[in-house]
This record gives structure tokens, sequence and C-alpha cells, in this order.
């Protein structure tokens, strides 16, 4: 919630006061920043009079939060008698860079047309290398493995174990190695001319180097790879840093904790020296940093620059008082007396403080028996029921209030939608991977091409017609006359005396025999012409293939923007991938629809997720999906300490594998052996097991701003639960979710 | 009464000279004239009443020469030959640089084959298409990609490597400098990353490679058949004998589009003709990527006689005359350089240009807005014929979208496409499919379910249900034999389903197949053609009576054909069956089988949807215009392909200077200016912008195009008001 009318508190105040300059804004959570932002752009606008050739470049960090922007700026330029649209652009850094390098791609090696791959595509092409190098060096890992002999095929075999390992130190490998904009050949220049033994880095740059010539051979780039080029561009070629700060005047940068390295020097290429950049984050929110450049130090460090401006957003109106005080008192206690020493650093001060009086967004009236700390050891499944009779039990008492479960991973979330499903609870799951109108959108073409890859079956082409007429399944007693129509197709013996009747008879004339009802014959003799356009074309390409089903399956414009955009990824993969024919291109708008693959739509929930239109609804996210959004009841789950370790002896590390021995994090240990190839210090050597140590610093750490960020997503209610893990008794609540009890109890 | 393609190009004989035209036939017959002007001031018109002159003059036509930087450009001049008032005698003659070249080559072999350093010159040359040079580029580099590295630092598609180098070649042969430069000039001009530079020694090894292997096995490419005609025919004085005695009257229309060699060359042959009419585009030069200079096009002014101007655009109406100085306006903005023109009316321009008064969110609703106002204006009374609608580049799901929403509407339209490639086409995968099993030894057999769609495409009454069935029981993968099975050996309640009428055409087809290779293995070519015409074309078939596939399939076969014209005989000495190379190579894509659609297609009055370029070319006026996708940075930047550079490698480029951001800006203003004020020069009343705020893969456009409206409408406001 942001403030409705524009009555600026004092911090805003202050902010919108900016003319030029360095500004660096630290903002707690809840504390109206993308309003601030927004309400800053469509100012700028106004008075700096852009020309023709500017924008103000917004820079944020998930496409969500793009449109969110954008929504903003319109009302608020609107609300100035300004056009929409022009003067700005909102970018993530991704979408940054991909205009960067659009302006001259020959600096990057690319021709204008080059394709971007997805993670998912990206993924599929690692896997594959990984495995092979795994099948060549199969001995390789021998030194660091522990196991019994009855496990090595399962170790060895199972995808999730030895081969998941490779595929995931192989990335960390080369998203490192991208960030430090190091091809394999200069890595390989730089390990032979070592005179230490890095084997894992000799992996990984084989690995690396297989993985390019795939992206080069399909003429790709992935996201690391975008930016990495993006700032090539710019060092190469000192006049497109020239036009682009004169295209640029001002820029304003979102979450800026996240900020990469890589985002750091860009943004600051483009801002120029003395240029207009306005910083906006919160160090407390860091949550992205594990195995990545990103860290809020680039803010806190920027903050405090001279020639920068330092501005706060202190005060929040969103959550109770109580809420807010067991946010601060995690902080306190993190910062004074977090038994690791390490850990004190994860979270600092701007405390967060209710709204001033007469603020139009008032903090909701304080409710201390809101907040439930669950202090009783569950197991998962034990866990599962319990939130779910809590929501069951909230939901009665409160239909018109919003609810999230938040879990630290996606599959533990789909879990809790089983559950919810199974009893009925309206569930919205778009945040755990694509949208649902997404998935029921893909889902129906690929419903489609799966009958057309196998048109002689009946069943299938029963689907085709559940598919065709889903829109009519929100009228039970409409519904019923397709049903038996579904039935109908289900059962005929021969497809073709349907569709294409011959000597044989038309089965639609027996049907009439029959004397069955005059409108199921004419509502089947419709779906007949229907299908015989599919059939006929399924000899175009597959991108007009799709859009020519399309066509008679969508109305609604988001959903016709869907399929172009399907058949368009689908004419790339097509292009990629030569071999591939309709059971290809259907298995892959399969894994949409089932939610195996991410696949940004064109729906409202995929552009920007705005929790309360779902009142009386359970949206189930993952802690991270939630950064940004509030509801009214939150239930954050798994809060024991092997999802927040705290780094005491008995805590076990989720990177650190049951067969690798000596605790060792392979990840951790793989970016050690580059740091030592790259950096080549001669006091630093490579000491194996030290990174392993440090990375459970790291991920201690961000685990506490990870809690913060859930406990703030709570407007009145919050529930906190724990479990206890598959294995029992392996673990314990979180010590921090034992302080914020302890603190809730002495309050009392 | 002219002909239905005669007016289609816009050009009425019948139609009233205007004084400037009539100014240029009164000139003497003998005239070398330098007629310049913008597009739609009536040039071209005026250059066929100069060539019906020269023809009632008595003057045989086959001595008059038209010379034009494509050859569907000199088919208005063609054309006035079939119209009654001018009595032709016969055919004139059309050339390019690059026909007149390859003749030449062809007729003065014996002259030049030793002289250019061919390895066997006693034998025949062998003129290599795009494709078939693009197959030999392939075979030479594909294997010092994949064992030497070149070109590792380079992420692009290995295909547009091989086409990269070829188009250096052709710069350099073009613009007339020597290859073995091409790698210099253009490290000369990096200002990239230092490790990136060996990419230019790559290309230049690949190119020499190349040349190499052509000298050696007789093969020209359209770079050596250039450079062999300019270097040892053009200095030859036989052939400048043969051709000053052949071609004794010149017309070159759109000279601007050519390149710096076809300029060289016409200034130096100029004194040899009894008269010449060159035409130059003002504004134009929109080949600027395939070489065209209009910098050299403009030094032709000093080999004439007499200039004559021709000031005036006879198409357009004030309201798009005014958007264009709009435009020229902004333009001059965005580049900071002083302007003197007033600012156009707004009411002018408010009522030439016409948008969505809310722009759709998404790209479908752009195209059902499009189609609504196109079907309005057909309501009132435009016909279809007067309008089309144009994008930086068509993209198949743009085009293939619109045209079925037109067909709902009952809109005539065509589409039209500067080169379509074969492999997307049902009737090329047909033929193929067929081909595999056929040749069953090659081990190349199709999936079953692309077998079925290849019977239902074949074979007329089956269906893809009945399809499905056959190949479940009569197609078998495995073994040696041969893989269909007769009718009658499938299970006889199969049988019935799939229809005996069906199972006789399958049989008749099958065994055709199955015995066509049985004395000895044909070409793939003579396969094909005789598959189509023994069977395919035949009652009972699929293609039967259908002419669009009957010219896909014959554009296929000439395709493969050329390919075993120009590599058969060295596939043969390294015993690989020819055929199965055609396929593997449209597989993957080295071969895009890819054909040059002529604009004579489209003589029907219909809505016609093209790339704008095209259109440009085409030199169509129309009374409306829609731009689609106005947000598109693709309305002004130019296609970057990183082996290669179109201003590099051009005549004016220094060598040293370094092409940065700067220079590519500026490139792109003039892109945008000449494009867009070229298509305004081609509309009489009206343009509809079009775009959507998500482009077609989600991504939000405010590319300059539509900021300069926005511009254009504030300013004018402001100077209205």
């Amino acid at each position: 919630m942001t403030p409705a009318v524009t009555i600026l508190r004092p911090g805003q105040e202050k902010i919108l006061k900016y003319h030029s300059g360095r500004m660096g804004i630290s903002a707690v959570p809840g504390s109206g920043k993308t309003w601030t932002l927004s309400y800053l752009a469509a100012k700028l606008i106004r008075e700096s009079a852009i020309d023709i050739n500017q924008e103000i470049l917004i820079v944020t960090l998930v496409n969500a939060a793009v449109d969110n922007f954008s929504i903003r700026i319109s009302h608020q330029l609107l609300a100035e008698d300004l056009l929409p649209g022009f003067g700005y652009r909102i970018r993530t850094l991704h979408g940054l860079a991909n205009d960067i390098v659009r302006e001259r791609p020959d600096l990057a090696g690319l021709g204008t047309g080059y394709q971007i791959i997805d993670e998912v595509e990206a993924n599929r092409i690692k896997q594959s290398i990984a495995r092979d190098w795994l099948n060549a060096h199969i001995d390789f890992f021998e030194p660091y493995l522990q196991y019994e002999d009855y496990q090595r095929d399962q170790l060895y075999e199972n995808k999730n174990n030895l081969p998941y390992l490779v595929e995931s130190i192989a990335s960390a490998f080369i998203r490192l190695s991208k960030d430090r904009q190091l091809t394999p050949k200069a890595l390989r220049e730089k390990l032979d001319q070592s005179q230490i033994s890095l084997p894992l880095v000799e992996m990984g740059i084989e690995i690396y180097s297989d993985y390019q010539d795939a992206l080069n051979y399909r003429g790709s780039v992935d996201f690391d790879d975008l930016i990495r080029l993006a700032l090539r561009c710019l060092k190469s070629d000192p006049s497109l840093v020239d036009i682009l700060q004169q295209r640029w005047p001002y820029i304003l940068e979102d979450e800026a904790q996240d900020s990469s390295l890589l985002q750091q020097e860009i943004l600051s290429l483009l801002a120029g020296e003395n240029g207009n950049w306005v910083r906006v984050g919160d160090p407390n929110q860091a949550i992205y940093e594990t195995f990545t450049t990103a860290s809020p130090q680039y803010l806190l460090d920027f903050l405090k620059r001279e020639d920068v401006e330092e501005r706060s957003l202190p005060e929040s109106g969103r959550s109770t008082l109580s809420i807010i005080d067991l946010a601060n008192h995690l902080i306190k206690w993190t910062q004074n007396d977090h038994p690791n020493p390490e850990a004190r650093i994860a979270l600092n001060p701007p405390f967060i403080k209710p709204t001033p009086p007469g603020d139009p967004q008032p903090n909701p009236g304080d409710c201390p028996s809101c907040i439930k700390l669950i202090e009783r050891a569950l197991s998962p499944e034990q866990e599962i029921r319990f939130v779910a009779d809590a929501v069951e039990s909230f939901l009665q008492d409160h239909p018109d209030k919003t609810v999230a479960i938040l879990s630290p991973r996606n599959t533990r979330g789909f879990k809790f939608v089983d559950e919810l499903e199974k009893r009925k609870i309206p569930t919205v799951d778009s945040l755990l991977q694509s949208t649902s109108a997404t998935r029921l959108s893909t889902g129906a073409i690929a419903n489609i091409l799966h009958y057309l890859g196998d048109p002689e079956s009946s069943q299938k082409l029963s689907l085709a017609y559940k598919v065709w007429r889903r829109a009519e399944r929100s009228d039970e007693e409409n519904w019923t006359f397709y049903k038996g129509n579904i039935s109908l197709i289900r059962g005929i013996d021969h497809v073709e005396d349907y569709l294409w009747p011959g000597i044989a008879g038309d089965w639609l004339d027996s049907l009439q025999q029959e004397e069955k009802d005059p409108q199921i014959i004419g509502e089947l003799e419709s779906f007949r012409e229907v299908v015989r356009r599919w059939q006929n074309a399924v000899f175009l390409p597959i991108d007009q293939l799709i859009l020519t089903i399309s066509q008679d399956l969508f109305l609604d414009p988001s959903e016709l923007a869907l399929a172009h955009k399907l058949s368009s990824l689908l004419r790339q993969l097509g292009d990629a991938h030569p071999d591939w024919r309709l059971p290809e291109f259907t298995e892959e708008l399969a894994n949409i629809a089932k939610n195996e693959r991410k696949f940004l739509g064109f729906s409202q929930e995929d552009e920007a997720f705005n929790p309360d239109l779902y009142p009386g609804q359970v949206v189930v996210a993952t802690m991270h999906k939630a950064k940004g959004l509030e509801w009214d009841c939150v239930f954050l789950t798994a809060v024991n300490n092997y999802n927040y370790p705290s780094g005491a002896e008995f805590d076990n590390f989720q990177s650190e594998k049951w067969f690798v021995k000596d605790h060792l994090n392979m990840e951790a240990e793989i970016i050690n052996q580059l740091k030592t190839l790259i950096e080549a210090d001669p006091f630093d050597w490579y000491q194996p097991g030290r990174a392993s140590m440090d990375a459970r610093d790291e991920f201690i750490r961000e685990r506490l701003r990870l809690l913060f960020v859930g406990i703030t997503r709570a407007r009145k209610w919050l529930t906190i639960t724990w479990n206890t893990g598959r294995v029992s008794n392996r673990n314990f609540p979180a010590l921090a979710l034992l302080e914020l009890i302890n603190a809730v109890e002495k309050k009392q | 009464m002219p002909s239905s393609k005669f007016i289609l190009f816009g050009y009425n004989s019948t139609m009233p000279l205007t004084a400037d035209q009539e100014k240029l036939i009164k000139q003497d017959i003998k005239s070398k004239v330098f007629l310049q002007g913008p597009a739609g001031s009536g040039k071209t018109t005026a250059g066929i009443h100069w060539l019906t002159k020269l023809i009632k003059a008595g003057i045989p036509p086959h001595q008059i020469l038209i010379f034009t930087p494509q050859r569907t450009l000199s088919l208005p001049y063609q054309n006035t030959l079939y119209q009654e008032e001018v009595q032709a005698h016969g055919p004139v003659n059309s050339l390019t640089l690059g026909g007149l070249a390859r003749r030449m080559v062809d007729l003065f072999w014996p002259l030049v084959g030793i002289d250019a350093g061919f390895g066997t010159p006693n034998k025949a040359p062998n003129f290599l298409t795009l494709e078939t040079a693009q197959y030999y580029m392939a075979h030479l580099v594909r294997p010092l990609i994949e064992e030497k590295g070149l070109f590792d630092s380079l992420t692009i598609n290995r295909n547009r490597i091989y086409a990269q180098i070829l188009d250096n070649l052709n710069k350099a042969a073009v613009v007339g400098f020597p290859y073995e430069e091409i790698g210099g000039r253009l490290k000369s001009a990096w200002v990239g990353d230092i490790e990136q530079l060996h990419i230019y020694d790559d290309v230049q090894f690949c190119a020499d490679q190349f040349r190499s292997f052509c000298l050696e096995n007789n093969l020209l490419d359209f770079s050596l058949q250039v450079e062999v005609f300019l270097k040892h025919l053009w200095t030859s004085p036989m052939c400048r004998s043969y051709l000053s005695q052949f071609y004794r009257h010149l017309i070159v229309d759109n000279i601007e589009e050519d390149t710096p060699v076809t300029h060289d060359i016409l200034k130096e042959w100029l004194p040899d003709f009894e008269s010449a009419l060159i035409i130059f585009d003002q504004e134009a030069g929109y080949r600027s990527f395939l070489g065209a200079d209009v910098e050299s096009a403009q030094s032709l002014k000093d080999s004439c006689d007499k200039i004559i101007n021709f000031e005036k655009n006879l198409v357009s109406e004030d309201g798009i005359r005014q958007v264009s100085l709009g435009i020229n306006n902004a333009i001059a903005r965005l580049k900071g350089t002083p302007q003197s023109n007033p600012e156009p009316s707004f009411e002018a321009v408010r009522a030439a240009i016409v948008s969505p008064a809310e722009n759709p969110k998404y790209f479908p609703g752009m195209v059902a807005w499009v189609a609504d106002q196109i079907a309005n204006l057909i309501n009132d009374g435009v016909s279809p014929g007067e309008i089309v609608v144009l994008a930086p580049f068509m993209p198949d799901v743009l085009r293939f979208t619109l045209t079925n929403r037109l067909d709902e509407l009952g809109i005539p339209n065509q589409s039209h496409r500067p080169s379509r490639s074969l492999r997307d086409e049902p009737a090329t995968q047909t033929m193929l499919t067929l081909g595999r099993i056929a040749f069953h030894s090659w081990e190349m057999l199709p999936e079953r379910i692309n077998l079925a769609y290849a019977l239902v495409q074949a074979i007329d009454g089956l269906d893809l249900v009945r399809a499905q069935l056959l190949t479940a029981y009569a197609y078998k993968k495995s073994g040696s034999d041969f893989p269909l099975h007769p009718f009658e050996a499938i299970p006889p309640h199969v049988r019935d389903r799939v229809t005996f009428r069906v199972g006789e055409r399958y049989d008749r087809l099958r065994n055709w197949l199955e015995n066509i290779n049985t004395q000895a293995e044909l070409p793939l070519d003579f396969f094909l053609n005789k598959l189509f015409g023994e069977v395919l074309s035949q009652p009972g078939y699929g293609f039967h009576d259908k002419l669009d596939s009957g010219n896909t399939v014959a554009i296929l076969i000439e395709s493969i054909q050329k390919f075993r014209w120009a590599i058969g005989e060295q596939l043969v000495s390294d015993e690989i069956s020819i055929g199965k190379e055609y396929i593997q190579m449209v597989n993957e894509g080295v071969i895009a089988a890819q054909y040059v659609q002529s604009w004579e297609t489209g003589d029907e009055d219909a809505v016609l949807l093209s790339p704008a370029y095209t259109f440009l070319i085409s030199n169509r006026p129309v009374d409306v215009q829609f731009w689609l996708d106005i947000g598109s940075p693709s309305w002004y930047q130019r296609l970057d392909q990183p082996l290669t550079h179109p201003y590099v490698l051009s005549r004016a480029w220094e060598h040293g200077e370094l092409w940065d951001a700067e220079d590519e800006l500026a490139a792109s203003y003039q892109s945008l200016q000449r494009l867009s004020v070229g298509l305004l020069n081609r509309c009489r009343k009206k343009v509809y912008l079009g775009m959507s705020d998500l482009d077609v893969r989600g991504y939000e456009n405010r590319g300059l195009l539509i900021r300069i409206i926005q511009n254009i409408l504030q300013h004018a406001r402001r100077e209205t008001s």
C-alpha cells in the first residue's frame, strides 16, 4: 500500500526535492519506495524538459516490478496531463543489457538477430554437457566422495545426486567466470601458466567451453552473457557511452541492495562521473547474494560517499506495531547478540518506524495476539496439516482478508498447494512458477497438438473438444450438455467416420438415426469443422499451426498475445533443433502447462502480482517471490535450522551433500579455486574447506535477511512454524525463531 | 487498354505528360540525359515514354539496353513493349551488373580462363548460385571452425558466417577493391575489444581459401564473375567492341541503387552509346547494405550532355507532404543541425496520419485494428490495390495473422516476401519425404507422422486419420527392405477403414516409389520431376490441378538441379550421393532453398503486405499505407552482421577511420529519414500507424519513429497555436 493522495511524509518530501547529482536512499519494508521513485520520475519528466531522444532510465530487479512502475508512472503522468509511455524507460538489468547490446551487437560478437535463451534451455544444455563430462571422467570425483559400495549406482545414476552436483558446480563456475568477463580461452591460458593444481577449475573450463560452443552454435546468448556483453560494448566504444548518457540523463535504480558488481559498473558508466543517479534499496532485504557477485555492500558504500546525498524512508504503514517490533527485534538481536559473530552484520538499522499521525497510510490497529510463533515440533506432513487447518479456520473468520503461505522452496510450496486443493480451499500458486492463466492457455494448445500428433485417438479428440469448450465449464448446468458430448466423442470407434466420413457412413448420421438431440448434432458438426481446419494446418510451420489453433481457442487479448509469444518461442526452438517434430513441440508446451518451466506470459498475474486481488484465497509462494508483496495474514513455514542455520555444531547445510567428504560445499570450493586462479594472490593460496566454511557464514546471513523479509510481508496476522525434516528429530527450530519466541513471551 | 500489369506498377502511358516530362521527351534522340528528381515525380514514366520514342523512331529493340540494379525494376519497360501502340518488333535487353558479367564471362570464357588463373580453363566454367556458393563455403569453413577454432569468439549461426564471408567477397567486387583487403579494412575501423580483432583475420583467411578453391575448380561465384569481367573482359578490346556494337542506346533506372563498379563501367561505356537516359532518385539509396552508392551514382552527371530536374512529387497530397516535412525537421533537430524549413501545419498532419485513440496493449490488438481500418476503407470505396501494409521486416507471425484476419473479412490480399524458404512449403516437405522413402538406402527414413503428413498431401481423398492408420500398418522403418508394404499386406479391417479407393492410389504411388530406382539410382531432381509428372500431378493425387504446388515443385527441382550441376562432380568423386547431401544441407539450413519471388505475380486488386524496403524498391505509389510496429527500432537500425560492414567496405570510407556509435547513430537517422520519406513519397493520401504497447516477444518498444511522430505533432501543435 502506498499513499493514495499526495500527502508526503518527511522522508519522501526530502527525496522529492531532488534535482540532480547522486542520491542514495535506504528504505525499510513497506515505506512506499516504488511510489516515491515513480513520483520522482514523473516530476523529473515534467520539470527537466526531457528532449525527443531522452528518457529517465529506471532499473529494477524483476519483470513484475517493471509493470508496477509502468502503471504508477503512467497514472502519475496522466494526472499531470502528460502523455504516458514517453520520456521514461523501465528495465530490469537484463532488459537494459539487451537494449545496450542491441545498439552495437557487433561489438559483442553478435548479429542483429541473436537469440536469448532462457534459464530452462540454458540448464538443459548444461545438464547434457555435464552428464557427458561425468561419463568421460568417471573417477574424477572419487577423491571427494564418501559412500558405501551399495550406494554407488544411486550416487552416479540418480540425476539428483552426482550428475546434479556436476551441473550445479559448473553453473556456479560459469556464472562467476562471466561475471569476471573471462572466456574459457582466457581461463585456459591462465591455468596453463599457473603452477597450482586446481582440478575443479580444470573441470569448470572444459564444461564452460563446451557450453559456450553450444550457445555459439545456436547463435544464442544466456542472461549472464547479456550483462557481460553490455559492459563490453560500453567499455569498447566511448561514443556509445556518450550517446547513452545523453539519452538517459537520469538513472533511478530500485532494489539497489541486490546490485551486482557488473550492474554497478554498467550504471556507473551510464551515469558518468557527474551524472544523475538515484539508488534506492534496503540492505536488510538483500536475498540474492549466494554465489553471485550481488552484495548490499555496494549500496552501503555508495551511501557513505561524499558526493552522495543520503536519504532514508524509515516510516512504514504496512504492519501492526507488534509485527514492526518483531522485525526490529530481529535486527537488534542479530546485530548484538547472535552467537555467531560472522552473522552479526547480516541486518542493520535503520529500524522500521510506524507512520506519523495523519499519514494517508496509517498502520493497522495493533494486535499482539495475532502473532503466533509455534515452538512445537512438527513433522513436515504435520506442519502442512497444521498450517492448512489454521488457514481454513482463518478464512472462515476473515473471508475478505488476504493470506499467504510462504515456504523456502518451490517443492515445499507445491505440497501446501496439494493439501489446500484437497480441502477445496481456493489457492493461487502462480508465484511458484508460470502463472495459472499462462499454464491453462498453454495447456489448451498443448492438448490440441497432442491430439494432432495422434489423430486417430478418440480419447485425445474428446480432450481436444473439452479444451475447445472450456469456457463453458463455469456454468455447471450447461456443462452437462458438453460433458455428454465429451463422452460421445470418447466412445467413437473409428474417428475417421466422424471427421472424414467415407463409404462406411457418417457417424453423425448414426446419431441422428438414434434420434439424438439436434442441438448435439449441430454442436458436433461445428467441432468437426474446427478439427478439420486444425488437421489441414498441420502442414504449416509450427508457429503458424499454433496461431491457427489459437484463433479457435482464444478470445481474450492476453491469451492471443500469449499464443503469439508461444509460436515465436517454438519457432525459435525449432530453428535450434531442426529435428524437432510435433511430439517434441507438444512436450515443450506440456512442460509449461505442467508448471515445469517458467514462461512469462501476458496475463495480469504475469505482469504485476497484486495480492489484494485475491481476498479469501490462499497465495502459496516462496519467500523470495514474496518480496515486495504484502498480505493481511502470512504463514512462514519450515523455519528450522536447516533452512535458517545459525552456525551451531548440529546445523546441516543444504549445499553440503551427504556423499561429499569433510562437509565440503563443492560450489564454494570451485569458486574459491577459480578466484585463486584469477586473483593469483601469492599470500592467499587455495585451501580445501575454507571456502565451504565461508559459504556457511554467507548463507546464515542471507537467511536471516530472508526471515526479515518474510516477517515484514504480514500486515496483521503472522504465524511462524518449523518442521523436523524428513528424518525425524534431525532439524530444530531456527535459533532466530527461538529468540523471537522469547522476545514475544517477555513482552507479554 | 494497357495491361493490368502495366497499371499495377503505376505507370500508365495513357496519362497526359507533365511539363517536366514533356521537356525530357522533347530532347534530341541522340541526347545523353541525367534525369534526377524525388520519388513520385514521374521519372520512370518519363523513361518509359523515352523508350517508346526510341522504338517509334525505328531503333531495333535489341539495340536498346535497359540497365537496372535488379531485374524486376526493368519490368515496366519490358511491359511497355506489350502495348499495341508501341509496336515493338522484338524484346529489348535488360541487364544488371551480375547478368552482364555472367553473360560476358560465359561468352568469352576461352579468352579469360587462362588469364584469370582457373585450374582447368579448357573445361566449361561453373557458375554458382548463392545457394551453391554457400554450400562450398560451408564445405571449406566448417572444418576450420570445428578443428581450428576460427570465429570462436562469435555467437552467430554458422550459416550466417558462411553468408557474411560471401557478402564480403561480393562487396569487394562491386565496390571495386581487392578482396585481399577485406580483413584489413574491417580491422582498421574496429573500436571494440582487441581480442575480437582476430575474427577479421579469420574472415580474410576463409575468403582467400574460398577464392583459391573456386579458381582451382572453375567455380565462379558472383564476386568472381564480376571480378573476371572487370579485370579481363571489360579491359579487352574484343569484348568492348562486342558490347558497343550490340547495344547502341541505354536507359538506366534507379542508378542510385546500383554499385560503384557499375557506375565506373557505365561512365566508361557512355561515350560508346548513341543515346542514354540515366534516372536518379533523390533521397533514395535503400540498397546501401548491398553496396549501393549514391555518391558515385551522382558522378555520372558529368558524363551526360544534359541534366534535367523533376522538382515535384506528383503522388502525395498536401497532408502527406507536410508529414514528410515534419520528419525532415524532427531529424534535423535530433542531429542538431540548423533548419530553415517551416513547421508543418498541425491540422494537415493530423488529417494525414491516423492512429488508434489508445494503443492496444498486445500485438494481436494491433493486427485487429489494422484489419478493421482496412475493412472501413474498402467500405468507403478505397480499392484494395490502393492499400499496402508495411513493416520493417514482415515477420511470418505478423503476415500469417493479418492474412488470416483479412481472409475472414473477405478482403482480397497478397503478401510479398522478398525470399521464401522452400523448407517451409508443404509441397517441398511432401516431395522430399517421399524421396527419402524411394531412396531408402540413404538411411534417412522419415518419422511415421511425417510420412502420414506427406501421404495426405500426396493422395487425393486421404485424410490425416486414415493416413495415420495406413502408416501404422504399412510403414516399417527397420531392415533393408523397401519400407512401405503393399495395401493388401495390411489387415483387412484396416483396409476397410482406409478405403479401397485410397488403397489403390497408395499402391500405385508405393509401387512407383519401389520400382523407380530398381535399374539405377536416378538423380534426385530427375526423380522428383518424374514423381510429380507421372504420379502426383495425375488425377487422384494431391497436386493435380494445383498450380501453386506445381510452381513450388518446379523451384525445388531447379534448386536441386543447380546443386547437382555445381557440386555433383565433386560429390561423385567423393562417392557421396548428391540427393542425400542436398536433403541434409536443406535440413541443416546450409541451403536455405530460398527463392526470390517476382513482383509479376502481384497483378490482382488486393491489399499488399510487404516489408517496407521491398515496397520502396518496387516503385509503386498507393493511396493508403499502414506502417506497423512503429515503436520498433527495426525502422532505422541496420541489420548488424559482425563479419561484414556496408559502410566500412564502401568506397567513401577512409582506411583507418573508426566506426563508432556516433557513426551508427548518424546512419540510423539517415536510414529512418530515407525510409520514412521514401514511403511517404509513394503515398497519396493517408498513413495509418499501428503499434501495441508490447511487441510479439513481450518487449516494450518506444523507438525513434514513434517518438518523432509525437514530436512532429507537438511542434506542429505549438506552431499552429
